[in-house]
């Protein structure tokens, strides 16, 4: 009987979690040993929830028997009961319900006895109940996540959760987000998170997932949670689990679609006619050219853009079979940007299976396979640099190739010109991702609680980049010759995982959970290309370059190849849910790391203690839940390039006239030293749940100190060698993060109102650099600052005649302060601020302002979060979801001197900024055309530096749900909601909003969108910057969500 | 039962596969082998060590033909000044003029340090591994040239520098050890003359490949380091080095005999010219497509292949970065801003000098200027050298000749002087003497703003040279662009890099290096007078006019010798080494070997930065002698692990802040 109950508990862990160990909360029964035949006379189904929705792992008993089972992730049973027996449903912390069996109870729900716990959380390697957490772990259902219509998962679940940040690196569609879970840690390893899918660590990008296919997202952020993937764990991890059938439901079709149109946000604030030609005039550096007359007015931007329409369908079926479940879809996401020619296309499949076989085996499948094609050729840095002045029509009206500047000639592009040359200027992503889990799970005959299980993935991804530029295509030269490129990109990844877990509970109130595992996994990629000029046909665009007559080039050859393997070992016990513990233990060797300094092993522990179950706190009825957790666990990273151990050569070759050579040298050293990087973390956390769970939350405080950073350490020249791979230098992440839910209205007179809130600080700090220095200029790292710091002079406002005085020099010759600091200088130039120094006692400069004048300025916001509010009406619903920041530097390119459109010279296109003149004195912008550098006024970097805050509304969401109406339901339908949603509305308090207009969101990586990459930047250690990438939207959705 | 078991046999059989299949693949998981890319090992095979000489060639690209490095060569000489687009620190610090600063920042003179020393390792990584990997000597003689020619590049320009890169003096260096100690310049020098030596032992006469070095391109630079060593021993203006030590010559040798030494170099590399000679006129040497001539004994090649010829970098659009060579940018104004109206309706105007991809014109970046001063009365230019001297045609674009109809516009003719029409290929504005200047009326609106003048009787407009600006002045025609696919039209690559190799040394040099040596005393077959006549008579001969575009048979020879001075100084050693070498990255090294680059380019005269300005303004020029070395990039600063005392003495004093 014990037996029978098992038996079905280990099918639902199954199906709860796709993933491997099974801590399901199984009925407290003594063990016995009789395997006795029951009779079955009568299979009932139902579904048991509470006032919040579907409640998982509540147990269903044929009263007076020890048949039973319990509830699956859906909140749904299937048990073969006597004729007439009774149904006992049962819960902790909810009254237990007595029913009589009829054949469908689908609607029971269970009444809170004061405690909420109804939530399951995945934790890797096995599920717990929220209840019993005791690591930092957050939770986001799929139907939160697709609150927000998104092309990937990052972006739906950017302001969610606290202490999880994540940054849009680029504005077109289909591009990825960067991810920061309790922020970076490592200098040049990677910072990105490991993401976890269906149990097995993902090696694709979250773009190849399909979000209306996601069930829910569980975000490990401390190291007691994380250190369970060893050296994998380091950065976080997110767990993805897709949508399952259950075993025994009747199939369940849904249909989620949507229809989006986009419009720009703001443009690029660009200067138009009549300011330009007064701007121009003023600086005097240029004239109008042929190509422009004062009295031309051309905004380049709305000739360019366009509006952009986007939708995306997805249909699914799931349900359950005799002894198994299913689940699969498919979806179609369209996104097209406001830049003509850019759009990204992906079709999705996925499909999710599992099946008993025997009494004792269970074999499963789980796979999510996606095409996708990123399209688009764009020149916005061009449309925007164009002169408002020059109009892009010649006299009789046609379209001009290009405009001749003083100095550029730019190629013509609007609208009508990008979507005209069509496949004569393309470029264009296809690629494949198909990642499949397959698994098989042998239950021990003899051991109660005892089982073996083996997870295999196999994943692949490629990647296919066409470009091509045709014959003439915006070039000055009609006959320019064409030319096109291809690159070709796969990975292949295999990971085998084999787990024994051991999960029972003695005496009713001792439950422990036991898993090892021992796994290994390896990651190959190899990478092709080719290059060529003068294809005989434009027709044959990238698809034929071995019929180039011009140069061919062979380029992007790449492979590598990695490996790891691992040990583990994790050990769960709570007594009574009121003590937990969890030790862990896990092992890891990489292959990317020097022989001999493979291996490394690292404990973790946590420990929860809820208060509210101790006698004492039982006059608190108002207090549902509190828990206090301490955690403390070490983890690794070795996600450095492989080989950089062996050194390298860098390549220079070189024509001895005609006769072709390939040149070396030696530019990074080897280093058989090369080891782990390492993070230490400890993880204090309360959570509470008050008043019937109308208000709950959890605030946590986390100290992370990592060492031994693994480091491109660049050399000085006369080292000879450009720099070596080394473990270097120390960081600290010290943080605390708050949310927040509350039920404001709970069904008075019909409405509903929840609101929840997020709010979270990381505070980032090098806290030792190589051998005992407190600075490497050379890489921007200064002890006691933040990982990211902006090392350049301060922006102190423009010189203006009162602050230039009269200095008398030893020698008796008078000048002024201005000419002793700034030779060369002028009023209206960019003052910076100087160190105290630079003057003696009588006020007069010393010297010029020099290098020694630039400053550490932090990047780092003060704090950052992010609020959702529901309100329900009757059938209605409205949800508004946001996120904010206050404090931290944004870089916006375009303002400063990388980006060329603020170069305030008039050479080309120029930025509308508030700039200086004799009679604007208390301008933010230097005076036109004043002292500076080739392109640039001196300085002018400092423009780029913005506050970072703001405040963004990214949906609203109003909904309308049919299938509360009698008649739908008649149809059989359980859901059919139409929504409408804008997303991007607004944006608050943003200085830099507020300035120019745009978002304050970054839309590039440092080294792209800009005339000159921001090379201090850019390398391995990327930051994203504003440039002048695809505008940002604002969008407008129409949606449909149908269930039957 | 039965079929239950044998389910449970196969379900069983089926973990049991993947169980096995875990542990047995799993064997070699910890491996590594690279398969694109190299590691260090490959650095001590044959093919590897071979790799290395390429690049120790591929390096010259990283300066030569690098624009701002060419800027820290010429800028603030008596040849250049910043032009108008010039306006960086970059280019007016070097100017001198108080316009800013020359700091640790914006030295463009950085450039030779952030490559030197990675090529000084990789020639010793040569010279250690490659004897053991069967490399022959005549090869790693190769190495030995490069390293010294390295050091001796930043013995001038920086003073002492480190001999020992961190694992030792002169050896391949693979610690990784960030602190840098600096050698004296005595110290430095000894270490060029001995690989100098050893190079011109084992180099071969004739080169193995194109342009590779040779027992006399070794000789030109072991002659010309002898001659700057002994001046640096002599230093007639006290002019301090750094770091500081004793005018002391290791070898015991003293200034005279190191003059001595370079001028027997000198006569030695003359009589045994190898493959060397020099070409029969000035125009033969610098043409394009005489390229890789006999006179030229080193250069940066390129070519049109954008993988080998161009480093990878694309002939599309160049962004000013080695190692492309885009040095030609530099000396180039923008004609291209020069309006001309229609002669069908002249109420419309068109550019009638385009971009174009040839040696005349090119991208046009507007950095660097001649100074006026050059051109005119005492000049090295003045119009009695222009009368006689093949080398002012074959070093500037004087005419400029109309392209529209290359652009595909069919227009037939546009305005030009005096009312005349000027037709597609037909010179649309000239350079003249400064003796013509009273000749020319001035109009500010020609050429679209340009204040371009006419003569009578001639349909082109005209400036004479003693109006050159910082806008508009004549173009170094000698490090032009040079394609072979502009297929009649303008050439769609034209903003590309250069695809011609970019020369660094001659065989002319020879001559003036013995002739500056006995100038000094030194003494043998040939006096300094002979020497220079060498050079003088052969500018004499023309058979080309580039700037008429026609052949021509002239022969000026004898003129020109009676035109030489029969005594020759120092100054006029520089007045030749100027009129031969034009804006080609010699001079700034010139004045401050000779220490007469304060004497020489105190003041230098030149219009505005207007397209109208024609009126010369006389700038006076500031010039420590703590500048005739130049900032030890602030990068080298940031990059060393060591206190902020060691920095700051690290630092050239001039530097320091």
């Amino acid at each position: 009987m014990n037996l029978l109950l098992n038996q079905k508990a280990w099918m639902l862990g199954l199906v709860l979690t796709t993933s491997q160990a099974i801590p399901v909360q199984t009925m407290a029964t003594e063990a016995t040993n009789d395997v006795t035949e029951v009779q079955q006379a009568k299979q009932v189904t139902g579904r048991v929830s509470d006032s919040q929705g579907a409640l998982v792992g509540a147990t269903v008993l044929e009263k007076g028997t020890q048949n039973g089972t319990v509830t699956d992730m859906n909140g749904r049973f299937v048990l073969n009961v006597k004729q007439g027996a009774t149904l006992v449903i049962s819960y902790v912390g909810y009254v237990a319900q007595e029913l009589k069996a009829t054949a469908n109870l689908s609607n029971i729900i269970l009444k809170e006895d004061g405690h909420v716990v109804n939530e399951v959380v995945v934790i890797g390697y096995g599920t717990q109940r929220r209840e019993a957490v005791t690591g930092s772990v957050a939770n986001i259902g799929g139907d939160k996540l697709n609150q927000i219509a998104a092309s990937n998962a990052a972006q739906a679940l950017q302001g969610r959760v606290a202490g999880v940040q994540m940054t849009q690196t680029s504005t077109k569609p289909g591009e990825e987000m960067q991810i920061r879970i309790r922020g970076q840690r490592s200098l040049s390893a990677s910072n990105d998170p490991l993401i976890v899918l269906d149990g097995i660590p993902f090696m694709g990008q979250l773009s190849d997932i399909n979000p209306a296919g996601i069930k829910s997202m569980d975000i490990l952020k401390d190291a007691s949670a994380t250190a369970i993937y060893g050296s994998r764990g380091a950065n976080g991890v997110v767990i993805i689990t897709t949508e399952k059938g259950s075993q025994g439901a009747p199939a369940k079709v849904s249909y989620n679609g949507y229809m989006n149109i986009k419009t720009v946000f703001h443009k690029y604030p660009m200067m138009d006619g009549p300011t330009y030609a007064k701007f121009r005039k003023y600086a005097g550096k240029y004239v109008n050219s042929a190509d422009e007359s004062d009295d031309t007015d051309t905004d380049w931007q709305d000739l360019y853009y366009k509006t952009g329409i986007g939708h995306s369908h997805d249909v699914s079926v799931a349900g359950g079979t005799n002894g198994g479940s299913y689940s699969f879809g498919a979806g179609y996401y369209h996104d097209e940007s406001v830049v003509p020619t850019e759009q990204y296309n992906r079709v999705s499949v996925r499909g999710n299976f599992d099946q008993k076989v025997g009494e004792w085996f269970r074999f499963g499948l789980n796979t999510n396979t996606s095409y996708r094609k990123n399209e688009g050729r764009s020149d916005i840095g061009g449309v925007i640099s164009q002169s408002p002045l020059s109009s892009p029509y010649d006299e009789n009206g046609n379209i001009k190739r290009f405009i001749a500047l003083q100095t550029d000639d730019k190629s013509v592009l609007t609208r009508d010109v990008a979507e005209s040359l069509g496949d004569l200027w393309v470029n264009e992503n296809k690629g494949i991702g198909t990642y499949n889990t397959l698994f098989g799970e042998v239950k021990c005959p003899w051991i109660d609680g005892l089982s073996y299980r083996i997870n295999i993935g196999l994943n692949f991804r490629s990647s296919k980049n066409g470009n091509f530029t045709g014959t003439g295509v915006l070039n000055k030269d009609e006959n320019a010759v064409n030319g096109g490129g291809i690159s070709e990109n796969q990975t292949r990844n295999w990971a085998v995982e084999n787990l024994i877990t051991f999960d029972r509970t003695f005496a009713e109130k001792h439950n422990v959970n036991v898993v090892g595992m021992y796994s290994a996994e390896q990651t190959t990629y190899e990478s092709t290309g080719a290059s060529a000029q003068e294809i005989p046909s434009d027709l044959f665009m990238y698809y034929a370059l071995d019929k180039a007559l011009g140069q061919a080039n062979l380029n992007g050859y790449n492979y590598w190849q990695s490996g790891l393997m691992s040990w583990m070992g994790r050990v769960m016990y709570s007594y009574d849910n009121k003590y937990m513990a969890s030790v862990a233990l896990r092992s890891d060797a990489s292959s990317r790391l020097a022989k001999g300094h493979q291996w490394h092993t690292y404990p973790a522990f946590s420990a929860g203690w809820n208060i509210a179950r101790e006698e004492f706190m039982q006059d608190y009825k108002w207090i549902d839940n509190l828990k206090l957790r301490v955690g403390y666990g070490e983890t690794s990273n070795q996600a450095i390039s492989p080989y950089s151990t062996l050194g390298g050569l860098a390549i220079r070759n070189y024509n001895f006239g005609d006769t072709y050579k390939a040149g070396y040298y030696v530019n990074a050293l080897p280093n058989t030293e090369l080891g782990w990087e390492y993070s230490k973390t400890w993880n204090f956390g309360l959570d509470f749940s008050l008043f019937n769970g109308r208000l709950s939350g959890s605030f946590e405080y986390y100290i992370q100190k990592t060492s031994d950073i693994l480091l491109d350490i660049s050399m000085p020249s006369t080292s000879g060698v450009s720099g070596f791979t080394g473990n270097i230098g120390k960081t600290e992440n010290k943080g605390w993060e708050f949310s927040l839910n509350g039920v404001i209205l709970d069904n008075k007179n019909g409405w509903n109102w929840e609101a929840g809130i997020n709010i979270y600080q990381n505070r980032n700090k090098l806290t030792a650099l190589a051998s005992g220095a407190d600075r490497d200029e050379a890489n921007r790292w200064f002890v006691g600052y933040p990982i990211d710091v902006i090392y350049d002079y301060e922006y102190d406002g423009l010189w203006n005649a009162e602050d230039v005085y009269e200095v008398t020099l030893a020698d008796g010759t008078k000048t002024t302060n201005l000419d002793i600091l700034e030779p060369g200088g002028n009023l209206g130039m960019i003052k910076v601020k100087y160190n105290d120094d630079v003057l003696d006692d009588k006020g007069v400069p010393t010297r010029k302002i020099g290098p020694d004048d630039r400053r550490i300025q932090s990047m780092e916001p003060d704090l950052l979060g992010g609020f959702n509010s529901t309100v329900t009406y009757k059938n209605f619903d409205f949800t508004v979801i946001g996120a904010f920041q206050i404090g931290g530097k944004v870089i916006s390119a375009i303002h400063g001197s990388n980006g060329y459109v603020n170069m305030l010279t008039g050479r080309r296109g120029q930025l509308d900024v508030d700039y200086w003149t004799e009679d604007n004195t208390g301008a933010k912008y230097p005076k036109p055309a004043g002292a500076g550098d080739t392109d640039n006024a001196k300085y002018a970097s400092t423009l780029a530096y913005f506050n970072g805050g703001y405040l963004k509304v990214r949906a609203i969401t109003l909904g309308y749900d049919f299938a509360k109406l009698q008649p739908v339901k008649n149809l059989g339908i359980s859901r059919l909601r139409l929504y409408a949603t804008v997303q991007n509305p607004f944006v608050l308090f943003s200085p830099y909003t507020n300035e120019s207009g745009l978002d304050p969101e970054t839309n590039s990586w440092a080294n792209e969108n800009t005339a000159v990459g921001y090379s201090e930047y850019s390398g391995k250690h990327k930051v994203p910057i504003i440039g002048y990438n695809t505008p940002s939207t604002r969008n407008f959705l129409f949606g449909l969500n149908v269930t039957f | 039962m039965k079929t239950k078991n044998i389910k449970y046999i196969l379900a069983a059989g089926l973990l049991s596969c993947g169980l096995t299949a875990t542990f047995t693949s799993c064997s070699d998981v910890l491996d590594e082998q690279p398969r694109s890319q190299f590691d260090t090992t490959f650095f001590t095979t044959k093919t590897g060590i071979e790799g290395g000489l390429t690049s120790l060639y591929a390096h010259l690209r990283y300066f030569y033909g690098n624009g701002y490095y060419l800027n820290s060569c010429e800028t603030g000489t008596d040849e250049y000044t910043y032009a108008e687009s010039g306006s960086g620190q970059n280019f007016t610090s070097l100017d001198e003029t108080n316009q800013g600063a020359i700091t640790s920042e914006v030295c463009d003179a950085g450039n030779l340090w952030g490559t030197a020393f990675a090529n000084i390792n990789t020639a010793s990584g040569v010279i250690e591994n490659g004897a053991a990997a069967g490399i022959s000597d005549a090869l790693l003689a190769e190495a030995y040239f490069f390293r010294a020619f390295d050091y001796f590049l930043l013995v001038q320009t920086f003073g002492g520098v480190p001999l020992d890169l961190g694992a030792g003096e002169l050896k391949f260096n693979t610690s990784t050890v960030r602190s840098s100690v600096r050698n004296t310049v005595p110290e430095v020098y000894k270490a060029i003359f001995a690989d100098l030596e050893k190079a011109i032992a084992d180099l071969p006469e004739n080169p193995r490949l194109t342009g590779s070095v040779t027992k006399n391109v070794a000789r030109l630079y072991l002659s010309k380091a002898y001659l700057t060593f002994a001046w640096w021993l002599e230093n007639p203006r006290n002019i301090p080095t750094y770091p500081e030590c004793e005018r002391k010559d290791l070898n015991g040798l003293s200034a005279t005999q190191y003059y001595q030494k370079a001028y027997d170099m000198a006569l030695e590399a003359i009589n045994n010219p190898g493959p060397y000679k020099l070409q029969p006129t000035f125009y033969d040497v610098n043409i394009a497509t005489n390229d890789r001539n006999s006179e030229i004994m080193l250069y940066a090649d390129h070519n049109e292949d954008e993988k080998y010829g161009n480093g990878g970098a694309g002939y599309g659009w160049g962004n000013g970065a080695s190692p492309e060579n885009f040095a030609h940018w530099f000396e180039c104004w923008n004609y291209t801003q020069l309006q001309a109206k229609l002669a069908s309706d002249p109420t419309k105007t068109l550019a009638p000098v385009q971009r174009e991809a040839v040696q005349a014109l090119g991208r046009p970046w507007t950095r660097m200027a001649p100074v006026a001063n050059a051109f005119m009365a005492g000049g090295v230019w003045e119009d009695a050298v222009k009368a006689i001297d093949s080398r002012y045609d074959a070093t500037f674009t004087l005419r400029y000749y109309t392209n529209w109809d290359k652009s595909g516009n069919k227009e037939a003719a546009v305005l030009g002087a005096n009312g005349s029409q000027i037709k597609p290929n037909e010179v649309f504005l000239s350079w003249v003497p400064e003796s013509e200047d009273s000749k020319i009326t001035y109009n500010a609106d020609n050429g679209g703003g340009f204040n371009l003048g006419e003569m009578a009787g001639r349909p082109d407009f005209v400036v004479a040279v003693n109006h050159i600006s910082r806008k508009k002045y004549p173009i170094n025609w000698k490090l032009g662009i040079y394609r072979t696919d502009n297929n009649g039209g303008l050439g769609s690559k034209v903003n590309g890099g250069n695809p011609r190799p970019f020369n660094i040394a001659k065989f002319s040099e020879f001559y003036l290096i013995a002739a500056e040596a006995a100038v000094k005393g030194a003494k043998g077959q040939k006096t300094a007078y002979d020497l220079v006549n060498v050079l003088r008579e052969r500018a004499g001969k023309q058979t080309f006019s580039v700037n008429d575009n026609v052949t021509v048979s002239v022969d000026n020879s004898a003129a020109m010798v009676a035109a030489t001075p029969t005594t020759i100084t120092i100054d006029y050693i520089l007045d030749e080494r100027s009129r031969e070498f034009w804006g080609e990255g010699y001079r700034w090294f010139d004045l401050v070997r000779t220490q007469e680059w304060e004497h020489r380019a105190k003041t230098y005269k030149i219009a505005g930065k207007g397209a109208g300005d024609i009126t010369l303004e006389t700038f006076t020029r500031t010039i420590p002698a703590g500048h005739y070395l130049r900032p030890i990039p602030q990068g080298q600063l940031d990059g060393m692990e060591m206190s902020d005392e060691e920095k700051v003495n690290y630092q050239n004093p001039a530097y320091r802040n």
